[in-house]
């Protein structure tokens, strides 16, 4: 046991049944090479995790980091280990200033060594400067059960990087955004744009980090770009599009945030393989921090001053568009109103208007569409409601309006759309009509549409069916088809078995002879051929030996030596007596068969 | 009721309901629409004709709802009769009733409703009669074995969907058709309790629980609530 100690990394297990709270598990084993020895120590891994002691008192909680000297532009690793627990708790990270934290990634893992299990689930995040300097990440608090472990404090030193200082006068983040003030529940663009001077060889972006607390900042991971000039120098632009949309009043900061940009470099080194040489890159790359620092956003309350009765929440600027199709319907016909409110904002919040008036018309739930870009910035929301006129006459559609406040102009406002007008015609009015066959009517003539004329008889009445009917027209052709299985599995046996079908024909067959039977001679050769078939043998080879063999009944060896002396000695027998012990052998030996 | 009573009754009554149905018919053609309507309910036995003709008296005083509803019931006594399958469009449509519900759905309720009980029993027992003997000729006749195994499988195929047809039929709850113009349809059968939705005039809805004043519907698309019974006649 000493030589070969199994360990379990719960992180890499599936398909074993574990005894902890964890579901699955994979198993390596190692030093182990051959596969005998394998299964063997397989088994006794269960075993082991079966009757090994977990070490589930001693919670020890660690902070590490993977370098504590970093170069600006580079990211580390902050680790959080709590030893002999599996679980991953919600952990708090204090805002560290000029540090941006992403994660975490949890890795659990679980050991056994001589018997004793310990377990430990580590937390992962990734850290990224947005400015050189030192910094503290502070003692983290990891509530564990009742009690709450601490942390110690890791120092970190973050130093310029060797391309940093040329970098910053050649390339600049910006923020842009139609204003730094917004409203609260708003949706506001706002883009951050990299400007790199066209002499700078930057290949592409590998990481956007950001600090936007409070703000629901989205962007668009695709980024665009295009060139500019500004004071006689081109730059190449990059544009990171996105929006935020305030979760809480108050002076909110967007930034700093860190544009990680992909610089390209010639080869300085030739490689010594050929392939390498011809299929090889040609190009370093060396990856660059672009930061920028934070842009304060003041996030404000709508006003209430001003405020319509029947807002309900909608921000932006929308353009209200409504139609009313067809314009001139019959009676009964459908009406389609089309509502479509378009624009800028966050159209989830735009409600569907509320309409009156309708009570010349007979309404259905209105159905509503909703496009939207990706960052939910603006779109269109087309609602349809299905009017029925209830009568004829030139009618008058609800007028349409909804109100919303406009983050632009910083004023409520109501859009509106005058009442439509369509000509309802009496419902007996006909329709143009198309032949099925193609041919299509003079567009003038009108086909009348009515219900169909009265009927001229009463007709006659629907046929009952009565339940016992129906299941005795179920029953009675399965029970048919039963029956004649059996009598076909019986006509089968007979025709392929010749001693059963002597057998089951023999009582049969000697009665008949019996009743026939005048003499001794007659009743002797009954019971031959009962006797015969019976014992599927010649009628002729029945003797009275063969009967003592057969262990057949007395009553035979009678019967015979009865007929034998009235036969060859000429004593006077009684037939009828002889054809009632006949008659009761038979019976005898098919009460036996049965 | 035993069958001969009833066959009896039925050989007296259809003369009778000739007679009259032809004095209601000559109320309508009369104008007299309530009356007719009133002497229309009043025959006995009901043929899909008579409701056909009661639909249509409904229908000339705008009752829209009880004219669907008579439209139904003649419907589910001669299902494809065109005549009764127009003029319950004809209305429908006058109310704006829609059918609703996935067309696949709908499909399958259109072809259970397109033979009436009594068909499909027809049906399912001779499917079966037919289903046996192909079997038993598969048994006794070898020769012509692979012929009799093609019709079993084929008469099987229409018993089953007979059979199938007829169990939907059986099991499925009870319908109604919504008379009022306006019925809203609760969370529970309390007069206070929240509107769900509205039901429209003319709606055809199933009934999966009476409690008296209150019934439990299912609307085509699956949505269920209660309904005032007042509000509601069953097909």
């Amino acid at each position: 046991m000493s030589k070969h100690t199994p360990t379990v990394t719960l992180s890499e297990a599936k398909g074993l049944a574990m005894t902890t709270r964890q579901s699955a598990a994979v198993v390596r084993f190692f030093p182990f090479a051959d596969s005998g020895l394998r299964l063997t120590s397989l088994r006794m891994t269960v075993v082991l995790l079966l009757f090994s002691v977990p070490v589930f008192a001693q919670v020890s909680v660690t902070a590490t980091v993977d370098r504590n000297r970093i170069a600006f532009g580079e990211s580390l690793t902050f680790t959080v280990t709590i030893q002999g627990s599996q679980s991953a708790p919600g952990l708090a990270i204090p805002k560290v200033d000029g540090l941006t934290f992403a994660g975490p990634a949890v890795n659990q893992s679980m050991s056994i060594v001589n018997g004793a299990m310990s377990q430990s689930v580590g937390l992962a995040y990734q850290v990224t400067p947005s400015r050189t300097g030192e910094f503290v990440i502070p003692a983290i608090e990891v509530p564990i059960g009742n009690q709450v472990y601490r942390t110690e404090p890791i120092k970190l030193v973050v130093e310029k990087g060797a391309v940093q200082t040329d970098l910053s006068q050649k390339v600049a983040v910006r923020v842009q955004t139609p204003s730094q003030q917004v409203y609260l529940g708003q949706v506001a663009p706002l883009n951050v744009l990299v400007f790199a001077r066209s002499d700078v060889p930057l290949r592409g972006f590998s990481g956007f980090n950001y600090e936007a607390d409070g703000l629901g900042y989205k962007y668009n991971p695709n980024i665009k770009s295009g060139t500019h000039v500004e004071g006689g120098v081109s730059y190449n632009v990059f544009l990171i599009e996105g929006a935020i949309s305030p979760e809480r009043t108050g002076q909110l900061k967007f930034g700093p945030c860190v544009v990680k940009g992909q610089l390209v470099s010639e080869k300085r080194s030739r490689a010594a393989d050929i392939f390498e040489r011809v299929f090889g890159s040609r190009v370093d790359v060396t990856e660059a921090p672009f930061t920028m620092d934070a842009v304060p956003i003041e996030v404000l309350p709508l006003p209430n001053e001003g405020r319509p009765a029947d807002f309900s929440g909608a921000i932006g600027q929308w353009n209200l568009e409504v139609t009313a199709k067809p314009g001139e319907v019959n009676v009964g016909d459908p009406i389609t109103l089309t509502i479509k409110v378009s624009g800028t904002g966050n159209i989830d919040l735009v409600p569907p208007p509320k309409l009156s008036g309708l009570e010349e018309f007979k309404s259905y739930d209105p159905t509503t569409k909703t496009t939207k870009n990706e960052l939910n910035s603006g779109g269109e929301r087309v609602i349809q409601q299905v009017l029925v006129p209830r009568s004829a006459g030139s009618k008058r559609l609800p007028d349409v309006r909804f109100s919303y406040f406009d983050a632009v102009a910083k004023q409520y406002k109501t859009a509106t759309h005058p009442p439509l007008q369509v000509n309802v015609k009496p419902g007996t009015g006909g329709q143009t009509a198309i032949v099925s066959g193609g041919l299509r009517l003079r567009p003038e003539e009108k086909l009348g549409h009515d219900i169909v004329y009265l009927k001229g008889a009463p007709g006659s009445v629907a046929r009952a069916f009565s339940p016992v009917t129906f299941w005795l027209l179920n029953a009675t052709p399965l029970v048919a088809v039963a029956g004649a299985l059996v009598w076909k599995r019986r006509a089968d046996k007979l025709r392929g078995d010749v001693a059963y079908a002597r057998r089951s024909r023999a009582a049969r067959n000697a009665r008949k002879q019996l009743v026939a039977a005048t003499n001794c001679e007659e009743v002797q050769r009954a019971l031959q051929v009962y006797l015969g078939d019976r014992l599927n043998i010649p009628a002729s080879g029945i003797t009275v030996s063969v009967a003592d063999e057969q262990k057949l009944p007395a009553g035979v060896r009678e019967i015979f030596e009865a007929c034998d002396a009235a036969r060859f000695a000429g004593v006077p027998a009684d037939v009828a007596s002889l054809k009632q012990k006949v008659e009761q052998v038979i019976d005898e030996l098919e009460n036996t068969a049965r | 009721m035993n069958w001969k009573i009833l066959l009896a009754n039925l050989l007296i009554a259809i003369p009778v309901l000739a007679q009259d149905f032809k004095a209601a018919n000559a109320l309508y053609d009369a104008g007299r629409f309530a009356e007719a309507a009133n002497a229309f309910e009043a025959l006995q036995p009901k043929t899909a004709n008579v409701y056909f003709n009661l639909g249509n008296a409904w229908f000339r005083q705008d009752k829209l709802g009880l004219a669907i509803l008579n439209y139904e019931r003649a419907q589910r006594l001669s299902p494809r009769d065109p005549d009764i399958l127009a003029n319950l469009r004809f209305a429908q449509q006058r109310l704006g009733v829609d059918e609703i519900g996935s067309p696949f759905r709908r499909f399958l309720q259109n072809a259970v409703r397109s033979r009436t009980l009594a068909e499909w029993g027809w049906l399912e027992v001779t499917g079966l009669w037919l289903t046996l003997l192909a079997a038993a000729g598969c048994i006794w006749l070898p020769k012509w074995r692979t012929g009799f195994i093609v019709a079993a499988v084929a008469v099987a195929c229409v018993w089953a969907m007979a059979t199938a047809a007829l169990v939907s039929r059986v099991s499925s709850p009870p319908e109604a058709v919504v008379l009022a113009s306006k019925s809203e349809v609760r969370s529970a059968p309390l007069p206070l309790a929240t509107v769900l939705f509205n039901l429209t005039e003319g709606a055809r809805v199933a009934i999966r629980e009476d409690r008296g004043e209150w019934l439990f519907v299912e609307r085509a698309d699956g949505k269920q609530g209660w309904v005032s019974r007042s509000a509601l006649a069953g097909i």
